[in-house]
C-alpha cells in the first residue's frame, strides 16, 4: 500500500491529469478526445507499433539511465545529448572501417561507443573537479561542439559517404551488426534491447548493493555528510560523470547496430534531452526509468496514430510536457506527505509503547565547583 | 514539591485579564496526538517560558497560538476574549506576534523596508513609517539604523529587526521561538535586557527554550510541556534547573560527572603545529600552530567561544579540510603509528577515528535514507556493513538493530528514514555508529547539542564507558558543565590557538568563561591586541550555567513533574 | 587512421586547388577588357558578355486534354513542418491542391501526414505503411529523409505507386523520383545578383550545410562568376549538417545575414527555409537586396513586410512535380514524368514578380537558353 501510494500514485495521477488537460485542449481546438484516445490505445496492436515502442524505449532507457546516474548525486549531465552523438558517429566510423569477425566486431564497436562517450563526458568532469566549472554550463556548450564534431566527421571529404542528397558514415558490415528478434510483420526488436535491460539491472545492483553506489547516493543526498563519511567528492564527480558518459555512448547503438548501420545527417537527435525527461519521470529508479521510457515512446508513436486520424499530433508534445511537470510536482508533494506520515507513525508507535525510561543516573554528587 | 504547581497556574493577584489563556487545547494529526488537553495561562506583562524536550509539542502549540494551525478542541482567550484564529493575520490583529527561530528577512532590503514589507497599510512606506520605526526603537532600546541593508547586519541585529517587525504590526504579546540558539552569550544578555525593558513597559513574552539556565534567568513563570501536554507551571526563581529538567523528562537527571581517572600515558592522537589558513585567501590563520595530545582513556575537552577555530580543528583532524602545515599522528591499540597528515577522510576513519559532528543533520546523517543505511556512512569499507566493494546489507541491518537497542534509539523499526526520528534519537544513532568498530579515538563535537536530557544522559554514559575501556576522546562543547563534567583535561581555544589549560577538577565555569574570552589572568593566555569579538560578558552566562549544577539533589523530587 | 590521413590529404588538396582557382579567376577578371556590353549602369561589376540570346525551345508540357482524377486516393507524407511551412512542403501541398481543383480529385480521398522533429526512421516507415494500408495510391513523400524508409516500405507494397521529392530510391520500380536541378535555377539568380550588386559583392545564406543546399550555393556562385568573373561572394550556413535548426530559425538567419552584409555583400540569396524570413529582415534593415527561394517569395504572405527587398526568387516547382506525377498516374503513364525537373522542364526557374529584374530579363533568358542547350554545365557541388 505504501509502495502504491509513494511510487505509483504520482505518475498515475500525473498521467490522468495531463490526459484531462489535453482533452480540454482537444475539445477547444475542435477535436474529439475520444477519437484521440482510441487511436492512441489501438495503435499498439497495429503493424510494427508495439515493436517500435519497445525499440524507441530501449534508446530512451539508456539515455534515461545515463542522466539518472548524474542525478543521483545532483550532477546535471545535460551533455548526454552531445556524448551520445559523438559516440555514435565515432562508433559508426570505426564500425564502417572495421573488418573483424562477427560478434567481436560488434563488441569492439560497442566498446568504442562507451569509451568515446566517457571521454567526452570526462571534459566537463575534469573541468568541474579542477576548476569548479558548473557542469550544466560546460555540458550545454559541449553539446553545441558535439554537433560540429558530428557534422565534420560525416563530411564526404572526411569520413562521410554521399548518397543522393544524404550523407552518412560508411555502412557497418554484417559482422558488426546486431541481429534483432523478428516478429514477422510485427517488426523486429533490436537485439540491443537486451543490453539496455541488462544495464538497467546492473544500475540497480550498483546503486543498491555496491559501495560505489552508496557513496554516489550519499554524495547526492548530502554532500556534507558524505564528506564527513569519508566519500571523496572529486572522485565521485569524476566516476559518476564517466559512467554517465559511458552509458550515454551506448544510446545510439541499438539503432545503429540494429537498423540504420550508418550515422548521418538525418539520424535522429534529441535523445539526450528525452533522457532527462525520462529520468525525471522515473525518479532515477531503474524500474521507474523503464516505465518512463516506455511511456515516452508510446506517446511519441501516438503522434503518428493521431496524425493518421486527423487529430493535431502536437497534443502529444503538450501531454509529454504536462506529464513531466506534474510528475515532478506530484512526487514532491507525496515525498513531503510521506515524511510527515512517517514522523507521525514514529511518534505514534513510540507513544503507544511509552518509550523506555531514560538511563538511570550514574552520579548524584553535586557540582564540583 | 510545593514549588511545582500542577495544571493551571493559580490565578494569583492578576488585576487584569490574563494576556493569553489556552484551555483544553487538543490537536490531532492523523494517527498521532500532538497536543492533548493543554492548559496555559500567560499573565499580562510577564515573560512566560515554555519548556519541553524536542518533540514534546511546543512548536505545534505555538503554531496554534499564532493561527498557523487550528486546534481540534479547546479554546484560546486573548485578554479575556475568546478568539478563533484562522490564520496568522487573525493572530496579528489580536496583538500576537511571533519571532521565528529562522529569520524571515529579505537580505537585499533595508531594515525599514523589511519592517514595512507586507504592512504598508499601517503607516505607509514613507516618513510616517520611518518615524514609527524610530520611535519603536527608542522606546524599546533596540536601536537599528533604518537604512542599513539587512545583509550587512549581524545575527543579533537581525533578530532585533524581527522583533521590531512584530512590534510594528502592533503586537503586545510576542512569541520568541528559541531566540538564543543563534546568539553568542553577550548577545543573549543584550536580548534579555531588551526583553526585561519591554516587559516593564507592559509587553508580554512567550519564550520557548530548552536551555534551562536561560529560562531561569529571564522568565517570571515557566510552563513545562511533556509528550504533548502541559505538566505544570512553576516559578523559575524557586526551583532549580535540575528540578525543571526533571519535570521535562519525568524522572531524575544524571550529571556529566566522571571523576575516577582512566587516563593512561599512551598517546593516541598527537597533533603537532597544525596550521590552517582561512579559505578567504587572506592568509589569516584560523588554526595557528596547534599542539595537542590525547591519550588512551582520556577525554580532552576544548573550551572556546564558537568561531575560534574549534570546527576547523576537528575538520582538519578528520581530513575534511587540508591543513597548511603540521602533523597529525594516530597510534592504534597495538602501538602502530599512522601519520594521518596526507590521508583522506576515509583512511583516517579506517585508522580508527569515530566522529560525532557538530551538526548531525548536515554532517552525520542521510536524512531520507533508512536508519540501517545510515549505519553504513563512514564505514562503507569495513565489516560488518561492507564486504570490500559490496555492501553487507544483512550485516548493516543487524548492527543497526544492536545500536538501536544498546543506545536506546526510539524508533519503530530500522527502516524508517532518519528524518523521522527526533533530534535526540538521531544523535544516539550517530554516537552509536561512531562508537562501533572499536575506534581508538572519538572526536565528539557538541555531542549533546539540541538533544533532550534523556538522550544527553545516555550519550554521556556511553562516552564514559568507552573511555573506561581505553578510548581517547577529543570533546568540543559549548556546554561548560558538559565540558567540566566529562573531561580529564581542558584546553581553551582562542582565535585559532590553544591558549591555556584548565583542570576540570578545580576550574569553575566562571574561570573557564573568562579564559575563553581572553580576559583571563593567566599570563600564558595574553591575547593579541586586536579588537576581540567575544566580550567579557560571557562570564556572566557561564556563571549562570554554574548555578544549574550546584544544588542538584534530585532524588526526592523525582515525582515532582510526573503528572501526566 | 589511414582514412583520417586520407581525409586530411583531401582537404589539403581541395584547399590548394581552391586557392589556385581563385587566383585564376582574378587573373581572368583583370585581363578581360572592360566589356560592359549589357550597359547595365546599376551593377558595380565588370560584367562578362552576355551570351547570345538563342531562342529556347519552348517547353509546352501542358499539352494533353483533361484528365479525370476523381477516383484517386492520394496520400502525402510531408517532412518536418508540413503544410503551411512556407517552403517545399507547402509547394507540394500546392501541387495536390491543383490536382484537386483541376483533376477532380476529391479532398476526402486525400490524406496528408507530417513528420515530427527528431523522429526515428521507424516512424517514417510507419507513416508510409499507414498510407499504403489505408488504400492510398499514389503516395507522395516529400523530402530526401524518406529515402531509406521508402526503400523498405515500397518493397512491402508493390501494388502501390510512390513518389519521392528530392531523392532517388535505387532498385524500387514503384518509386518515381522527383528531383530538381536547383543549381541551374540558382545559376540564373546568381547572374541576377551580379547584375544588381552595386559593390560587386554578394552573399549566400544556407540553412543547413548539407549536399542539397550546397547545390543552391554552387549554382549561385557559378552563375555570379559567369556574369562577373571578379565578383566577391560570401557563403555561410546557419547550422552544420545534422542540426536541422538552421531551417527553422529566423533569428539566426538574421544574424548570419547581417554578418555577410557587414562584410560588404549587398545582394543576398537565401536557401534557408523558415530562417529566410530573418534573411529578408536583415536585408531590409540594411537597405540591401535579397533573393528568395523555392517559391515566388515576393508574393508570399509570411514575408510580405519585407517583400520590397526581394528582387527575384529561385523557384523550385515542387508543386509542378507533384501535380505532374498525379496527372501522369491518373493517365496511367508515369513515363511522362520528367526524369529530372530542370530548367528545360520548367522544374526550376526564376520569378519576376515585383518587376525588379525586368531590365535584365533578356540576360537571364540568354543564360537560360545556354544551359538548356547544354552549352553551360552547372556544377552541383560548390568549388572550394
Amino acid at each position: 500500500m505504501n509502495l502504491l501510494r509513494g511510487k505509483l500514485m504520482p505518475p498515475l495521477l500525473a498521467i490522468v491529469f495531463s490526459a484531462l488537460l489535453c482533452s480540454v485542449a482537444l475539445v477547444i481546438s475542435g477535436s474529439n478526445p475520444g477519437t484521440a484516445l482510441s487511436a492512441m490505445v489501438s495503435q499498439v496492436g497495429h503493424g510494427t507499433t508495439a515493436v517500435d515502442i519497445v525499440n524507441s524505449a530501449s534508446v530512451y532507457y539508456l539515455a534515461g539511465l545515463a542522466v539518472a546516474i548524474g542525478f543521483k548525486m545532483n550532477l546535471f549531465n545535460i551533455g548526454v545529448e552531445g556524448q551520445f552523438r559523438v559516440a555514435a558517429v565515432t562508433a559508426a566510423v570505426v564500425g564502417g572501417a572495421l573488418r573483424l569477425p562477427p560478434v567481436l566486431d560488434a563488441i569492439v564497436i560497442l566498446l568504442v561507443a562507451v569509451l568515446t562517450g566517457a571521454l567526452y563526458a570526462a571534459i566537463p568532469a575534469v573541468l568541474k573537479v579542477t576548476r569548479g566549472v558548473n557542469e550544466v554550463i560546460s555540458t550545454i556548450m559541449l553539446n553545441a561542439i558535439a554537433m560540429g564534431i558530428v557534422a565534420y566527421m560525416i563530411r564526404p571529404d572526411v569520413f562521410g559517404v554521399l548518397h543522393g542528397n544524404n550523407i552518412s558514415t560508411a555502412e557497418i558490415p554484417t559482422a558488426g551488426q546486431v541481429p534483432g528478434i523478428s516478429f514477422g510483420s510485427g517488426g523486429t526488436v533490436f537485439g540491443l534491447v537486451i543490453l539496455a535491460a541488462a544495464i538497467g539491472v546492473g544500475y540497480w545492483v550498483m546503486m543498491n548493493r555496491s559501495r560505489f553506489g552508496f557513496e554516489l547516493r550519499a554524495s547526492g543526498e548530502s554532500p556534507t555528510a558524505a564528506t564527513a563519511g569519508g566519500v571523496n567528492a572529486k572522485k565521485m564527480v569524476l566516476t559518476a560523470m564517466l559512467l554517465s558518459g559511458g552509458i550515454a555512448g551506448l544510446v545510439a547503438m541499438p539503432e545503429l547496430l540494429g537498423r540504420d548501420h550508418s550515422y548521418g545527417i538525418i539520424s535522429p537527435a534529441g535523445y539526450g534531452f528525452t533522457g532527462i525527461a525520462v529520468a525525471l519521470l522515473g525518479r532515477n529508479h531503474p524500474g521507474g526509468v523503464a516505465f518512463g521510457a516506455l511511456l515516452w515512446a508510446f506517446l511519441d508513436k501516438s503522434a503518428l496514430a493521431l496524425d493518421n486520424v486527423g487529430v493535431p499530433k502536437e497534443i502529444v508534445t503538450i501531454m509529454q510536457g504536462t506529464i513531466v511537470l506534474s510528475v515532478v510536482v506530484a512526487y514532491e508533494i507525496v515525498r513531503r506527505v510521506e515524511l510527515a506520515a512517517e514522523q507521525r507513525r514514529v511518534g505514534r508507535e513510540l507513544g503507544n509503547t511509552g518509550g523506555t525510561p531514560p538511563q538511570p543516573a550514574v552520579a548524584s554528587a553535586g557540582g564540583e565547583s | 514539591m510545593s514549588t511545582v504547581a500542577t495544571e493551571r497556574a493559580a490565578p494569583q493577584e492578576s488585576e487584569r485579564a490574563p494576556a493569553v489563556v489556552l484551555t483544553g487545547i487538543t490537536k490531532r494529526f492523523p494517527g498521532v496526538v500532538a497536543n492533548r488537553d493543554v492548559a496555559l495561562t500567560v499573565r499580562q506583562g510577564e515573560v512566560h517560558a515554555l519548556c519541553g524536550e524536542n518533540g514534546a509539542g511546543k512548536s505545534t502549540l505555538m503554531k496554534i497560538l499564532y493561527g498557523m494551525q487550528q486546534p481540534d478542541e479547546g479554546t484560546i482567550e486573548v485578554e479575556g476574549q475568546e478568539i478563533r484564529f484562522r490564520s496568522p493575520t487573525d493572530a496579528i490583529k489580536a496583538g500576537i506576534g511571533m519571532v521565528h527561530q529562522h529569520f524571515m528577512l529579505a537580505d537585499n532590503l533595508t531594515v525599514l523596508e523589511n519592517v514595512v514589507l507586507g504592512a504598508e497599510k499601517l503607516h505607509g512606506i514613507g516618513g510616517k513609517a520611518r518615524r514609527t520605526l524610530v520611535e519603536l526603537g527608542r522606546t524599546t532600546g533596540m536601536r537599528v539604523d533604518p537604512d542599513a541593508l539587512v545583509e550587512r547586519l549581524g545575527v543579533a541585529d537581525r533578530q532585533r529587526v524581527e522583533i521590531l517587525k512584530v512590534l510594528y504590526r502592533g503586537a503586545r504579546i510576542i512569541i520568541l521561538d528559541e531566540p538564543t540558539a543563534v546568539l553568542v552569550p553577550q548577545e543573549v544578555d543584550e536580548l534579555f535586557d531588551t526583553v526585561r525593558g519591554m516587559r516593564d513597559q507592559g509587553f508580554t513574552f512567550l519564550f520557548i527554550s530548552h536551555k534551562l539556565d536561560e529560562v531561569r534567568t529571564i522568565a517570571d513563570s515557566v510552563t513545562v510541556i511533556r509528550r504533548g501536554t502541559t505538566v505544570g507551571t512553576a516559578d523559575p526563581k524557586a526551583i532549580s534547573s535540575r528540578q525543571l529538567a526533571e519535570m521535562m523528562v519525568g524522572s531524575e537527571l544524571p550529571s556529566p560527572e566522571t571523576r575516577e581517572s582512566t587516563v593512561t600515558d599512551r598517546p593516541v592522537l598527537s597533533v603537532e603545529e597544525l596550521t590552517l589558513l582561512a579559505e578567504d585567501g587572506s592568509g589569516r590563520p584560523v588554526l595557528d600552530a596547534v599542539d595537542l595530545v590525547v591519550r588512551s582513556g582520556e577525554v580532552l575537552g576544548i573550551a572556546g567561544v564558537e568561531g575560534n577555530g574549534q570546527t576547523e580543528l576537528v575538520e582538519a583532524i578528520m581530513g575534511m579540510r587540508a591543513s597548511s602545515a603540521g602533523r597529525i599522528v594516530l597510534t592504534s591499540a597495538d602501538g602502530t603509528r599512522t601519520d594521518l597528515t596526507k590521508l583522506g577522510t576515509l583512511a583516517r576513519r579506517e585508522a580508527g577515528i569515530g566522529y560525532v559532528p557538530e551538526d548531525r543533520t548536515r554532517h552525520g546523517l542521510l536524512l531520507s535514507e533508512p536508519l540501517w543505511l545510515n549505519r553504513v556512512l563512514g564505514y562503507q569499507t569495513r565489516p560488518p556493513v561492507s564486504k570490500g566493494q559490496w555492501l553487507d546489507i544483512e550485516g548493516a541491518r543487524a548492527d543497526t538493530k544492536r545500536i538501536v537497542e544498546e543506545f536506546d534509539v526510539r524508533t519503530p523499526s530500522i527502516d524508517v528514514p532518519a528524518a523521522a526520528l527526533s533530534g535526540g534519537n538521531q544523535q544516539k544513532l550517530v554516537v552509536g555508529r561512531e562508537l562501533s568498530g572499536d575506534p581508538v579515538l572519538l572526536i565528539a563535537s557538541h555531542p549533546t547539542r539540541g538533544v533532550d536530557v534523556g538522550a544527553q544522559a545516555l550519550i554521556w554514559d556511553q562516552i564514559r564507558n568507552a573511555r573506561a575501556s581505553g578510548l581517547a576522546v577529543l570533546l568540543i562543547s559549548a556546554d561548560l558543565d558538559e565540558l567540566i563534567g566529562l573531561s580529564d583535561t581542558i584546553k581553551v581555544m582562542l582565535r585559532g590557538r590553544l591558549v591555556s589549560d584548565a583542570d576540570p577538577a578545580t576550574v569553575t565555569p566562571e574561570e573557564l568563561g573568562s579564559a575563553m574570552t581572553g580576559a583571563g589572568d593567566d599570563p600564558d593566555t595574553a591575547p593579541p591586541a586586536e579588537p576581540a569579538e567575544p566580550k567579557p560578558s560571557t562570564v556572566d552566562s557561564a556563571g549562570q550555567a554554574a548555578e544549574t549544577t550546584a544544588p542538584a539533589r534530585a532524588e526526592d523530587e523525582a515525582e515532582g513533574g510526573d503528572q501526566a | 587512421m589511414r582514412r583520417r590521413m586520407r581525409g586530411v590529404a583531401v582537404v589539403a588538396v581541395a584547399l590548394t586547388s581552391a586557392l589556385s582557382l581563385a587566383a585564376c579567376a582574378k587573373d581572368s577578371g583583370n585581363s578581360s577588357n572592360n566589356n560592359n556590353a549589357s550597359g547595365n549602369p546599376s551593377s558595380g561589376c565588370k560584367l562578362a558578355d552576355k551570351p547570345a540570346a538563342a531562342p529556347a525551345g519552348s517547353t509546352s508540357a501542358d499539352a494533353g486534354g483533361k484528365v479525370d482524377g476523381s477516383a484517386l486516393k492520394i496520400g502525402l507524407a510531408y517532412d518536418i513542418g508540413g503544410r503551411g511551412d512556407g517552403s517545399f512542403n507547402d509547394a507540394a501541398a500546392a501541387g495536390l491542391d491543383k490536382a484537386i481543383s483541376d483533376m477532380g480529385v476529391k479532398k476526402d480521398n486525400t490524406k496528408e501526414l507530417t513528420a515530427s522533429a527528431n523522429e526515428s526512421p521507424a516512424d517514417k516507415e510507419t507513416r508510409l505503411r499507414q498510407l499504403a494500408t489505408g488504400g492510398y495510391n499514389p503516395v507522395i513523400t516529400v523530402g530526401f529523409a524518406y529515402a531509406d524508409a521508402l526503400k523498405k516500405v515500397a518493397a512491402e507494397f508493390p501494388g502501390t505507386k510512390f513518389a519521392i521529392v528530392d531523392a532517388t530510391v535505387d532498385g524500387a520500380a514503384n518509386v518515381t523520383p522527383l528531383t530538381f536541378t536547383e543549381e541551374q535555377g540558382s545559376f540564373l539568380v546568381g547572374v541576377a545578383a551580379a547584375y544588381k550588386s552595386k559593390g560587386c559583392h554578394i552573399g549566400f545564406v544556407g540553412g543547413v550545410d548539407v549536399p542539397l543546399i550546397q547545390k543552391f550555393q554552387a549554382g549561385f556562385a557559378q552563375g555570379a562568376k559567369a556574369a562577373a568573373p571578379d565578383i566577391k561572394i560570401e557563403s555561410k550556413y546557419i547550422s552544420p549538417a545534422g542540426d536541422f535548426s538552421g531551417f527553422q530559425d529566423p533569428n539566426k538567419g538574421n544574424v548570419v545575414t547581417k554578418g555577410e552584409l557587414d562584410a560588404g555583400a549587398d545582394v543576398v540569396y537565401q536557401a534557408a527555409g523558415k530562417s529566410g524570413e530573418g534573411v529578408f529582415a536583415a536585408a531590409k534593415a540594411a537597405n540591401k537586396l535579397a533573393i528568395g527561394v523555392d517559391s515566388d517569395q515576393y508574393n508570399q504572405p509570411t514575408v510580405a513586410a519585407n517583400k520590397d527587398v526581394i528582387i527575384t526568387s529561385m523557384v523550385k516547382r515542387v508543386d509542378v512535380a507533384v501535380y505532374d506525377f498525379i496527372r501522369a498516374f491518373a493517365k496511367n503513364d508515369l513515363t511522362t514524368v520528367p526524369k529530372v525537373f530542370d530548367l528545360k522542364a520548367d522544374g526550376v526557374g526564376y520569378a519576376t514578380s515585383g518587376g525588379k529584374i525586368d531590365d535584365i530579363k533578356d540576360v537571364l533568358e540568354a543564360y537560360k537558353a545556354q544551359i538548356v542547350a547544354g552549352k553551360i554545365t552547372v556544377s552541383a557541388t560548390p568549388t572550394k
